[in-house]
């Protein structure tokens, strides 16, 4: 059991200090260009590198509360033994930052609390707001929660525009319609509703008894030319439903069936 | 110099070599009017021809097909005639589309065997003759991109009104969208370029749903 | 591309190549220089009953216009030319079903090919399924497209080494033709012509000038 914590521990250390090692990288680097490249530093460019170190903080928060992740609060560090002497270990590990792990500077490392100047000034403000008239404190909230609605309005009007924009792009799927398409391809490679047969009196043809122009379609066929007994199968393609048992049968003569 | 060889024989040799462009990859698909300038937008980003822009047509199309009467056995050869309106002295095309093969649900395109020739405009007093009859026709008008090997063309069908009528006049169109047709011809058994069309096609939706369409049962269903 | 006449030259009783080596040896004699080989061929199809009446499509090659296809189209009443490109071979083949080649009836011509000046002469020895059947003289004169304007110079040329056996008159095709500008179908119908006399021609043709 404890074996399991162990390597548990082992390995959420492992990624917080890759995590934090690609954080230092790019607050090294970040600086390195502010110090370096300021003349030829743009905007843009400073804006990518400040939200990769913001996204790189995210990740290492993100395993810092992961559930799998040991809880550092729960651990303690126990400096066992300081010596005034220089350590070349430390100053290899920390690079070069820390020479000695003496008794005047351990205590500001190992600290968990606040640094001693903000710890006194959020006591002072602590004493502050504690000595606060219940009025006023009602008032600054009002005024504060005032502000805040107008920013959340603010956000939620453009987050709806968005939305609209979004949805209406969402409705451009209708830039095409399948219908279209079969009528087109229909035509195109079959001649359907493009065939005019050389009819002399424009009525539908007697011979060919169920033909029907499908509702609704524009440029349907007028009517049906004089043919052949072979070439029943162009013309049957263009059969109603209705008339199933022939549709099935002109189907296997159809030229494209062959 | 070696004798000549025959026409015949260095076709026959075309043949073995599967060096002819004889399969056609389809895939088909349509276009709102209102749209369609924003797939022609899309596709110049996209095609070959960028600095000259799309390749505009305005062709009239002729569909016969060659039957003999035999009642046991009907047959028929389909051959389309392809002309220009807007280019007087370009060559007439001839065409045979064989049938089309959608293939698995795996296969990404359609694939037709096809013929493609260029040829004099003999070609429709040709056919006359031949004894093929006129099944139908009809006015392709729109833009011709390229991408590689792919063509894409963007097309507005028309049908040709009154009797005698002169191909450009007192037409109509067939529908409110243009006709978006993507395709490859290649020697058999290239189906590579299948998935480069698929993978082409994908880039233009929503726009165009460029897709496999079954002749068989659209014959059916409409 | 030019004119071009295309003329029997009659065999009497030598074979072909003795005919061939005899007209080269007359060209060469007049500056020619041998310019590689050519070679026209003619298939011939007919429609099927089936397709109702009696068509012939003749398809012919020219290895002058090794692109081109040339197909002949013969209803009976009229003669419909047309020019497409190789693939038209393989759609003959599809065909098959409407139109079957008569296998009996495959004519060429080919042989020797010569320049001299603006003229191309090709000397061709005629074979009908595989039968010798004698001999055709091309001239072709390239700097000119109208047949009117250059007949009397292509016939005196071509009396400088056929002789009296040159022809006299224009080809029968090219009779009412001969204001049109000249295109490399007309040479393919002149061949038609001649095979199809060489075709109904028992032997080796005696002396049978179109016209």
């Amino acid at each position: 059991m404890q074996q399991r914590e162990e390597k548990q521990l082992e390995s959420s250390l492992e990624s917080i200090i890759q995590r934090v090692n690609d954080l230092k990288a790019s607050l090294a680097s970040m600086i390195f260009k502010i110090e370096n490249e300021y003349e030829s530093l743009n905007w843009p460019k400073f804006l990518d590198n400040y939200a990769l170190i913001s996204g790189q903080l995210i990740s290492l928060s993100k395993v810092l509360s992961h559930e799998k992740c040991t809880n550092l609060r729960n651990l303690t560090v126990l400096p066992l033994m300081l010596s005034p002497e220089r350590d070349e270990q430390l100053i290899q590990m920390t690079e070069g930052r820390i020479t000695t792990f003496s008794h005047d500077l351990v205590p500001d490392y190992l600290r968990t609390k606040l640094e001693p100047l903000a710890e006194k000034k959020m006591l002072q403000l602590e004493h502050k707001a504690q000595g606060l008239q219940y009025d006023n404190a009602q008032k600054q909230i009002a005024a504060y929660q005032k502000v805040v609605t107008h920013v959340w309005d603010i956000v939620s009007k453009a987050r709806e525009e968005w939305e609209v924009e979004a949805s209406s792009r969402g409705n451009t799927q209708q830039n095409s319609s399948v219908a279209d398409t079969h009528l087109l391809v229909a035509a195109v490679g079959m001649g359907k509703g493009l065939k005019m047969g050389p009819n002399p009196n424009g009525q539908p043809n007697s011979t060919s008894g169920g033909m029907m122009v499908a509702p609704g379609r524009p440029g349907g066929p007028p009517g049906q030319g004089p043919i052949p007994p072979s070439s029943q199968a162009m013309s049957m393609s263009k059969a109603p439903s209705a008339i199933k048992t022939n549709i099935k049968s002109a189907a296997q003569m159809h030229p494209y069936n062959r | 110099m070696a004798a000549l060889g025959t026409a015949i024989d260095s076709l026959t040799a075309a043949m073995k070599c599967n060096i002819i462009p004889n399969q056609e990859y389809l895939l088909q698909g349509s276009v709102l009017d209102q749209y369609v300038e924003v797939l022609l937008h899309r596709l110049r980003g996209l095609c070959d021809n960028v600095d000259s822009g799309p390749e505009t047509f305005n062709d009239h199309e002729l569909c016969y097909s060659l039957r003999a009467n035999n009642v046991n056995t009907p047959m028929a050869l389909p051959l389309r005639v392809r002309r220009a309106l807007d280019v007087s002295d370009a060559p007439f095309q001839l065409r045979y589309v064989g049938q089309q093969e959608l293939g698995d649900k795996n296969r990404p395109t359609v694939v037709r065997s096809c013929i493609d020739m260029a040829c004099s405009s003999t070609i429709i007093e040709f056919l006359s003759e031949l004894g093929c009859r006129l099944d139908f026709e009809y006015i392709a008008r729109g833009y011709m991109f390229r991408k590689g090997r792919m063509k894409v063309t963007v097309s507005k069908i028309f049908k040709m009104n009154g009797i005698a009528n002169k191909p450009g006049e007192g037409v109509e169109a067939i529908s409110q969208s243009y006709l978006v047709e993507l395709s490859v011809q290649a020697p058999s058994g290239q189906d590579a370029i299948a998935e480069d069309m698929r993978v082409f096609a994908e880039q233009l939706r929503p726009l165009v749903q460029l897709e496999k369409i079954d002749y068989k049962r659209l014959g059916n269903m409409m | 591309m030019g004119v071009t006449i295309l003329t029997q030259f009659p065999v009497e009783n030598k074979t072909g190549p003795q005919i061939i080596e005899l007209l080269s040896k007359r060209i060469s004699a007049l500056g020619a220089v041998p310019q590689g080989q050519f070679l026209v061929d003619c298939e011939t199809y007919s429609s099927v009953p089936a397709l109702g009446h009696q068509r012939t499509v003749h398809v012919l090659h020219n290895s002058e216009q090794p692109a081109t296809v040339f197909a002949l189209l013969e209803t009976g009443t009229k003669t419909i030319p047309l020019a497409t490109d190789g693939l038209f071979d393989l759609l003959m083949m599809k065909m098959s079903s409407f139109y079957q080649s008569k296998k009996q009836t495959k004519a060429e011509s080919k042989g020797p090919r010569f320049e001299i000046g603006d003229f191309c002469v090709k000397l061709g020895s005629v074979t009908v399924s595989s039968n010798f059947k004698g001999v055709l003289v091309e001239v072709e004169y390239k700097p000119c497209v109208v047949p009117a304007m250059c007949w009397d110079l292509i016939m005196e040329f071509m009396q400088g080494f056929l002789g009296s056996l040159g022809p006299t008159t224009p080809p029968s095709f090219l009779q009412n033709r001969m204001q049109d500008i000249y295109s490399p179908i007309d040479t393919i119908q002149q061949y038609l012509e001649h095979f199809t006399l060489f075709r109904k021609s028992p032997g080796p043709a005696l002396i049978m000038r179109p016209q």
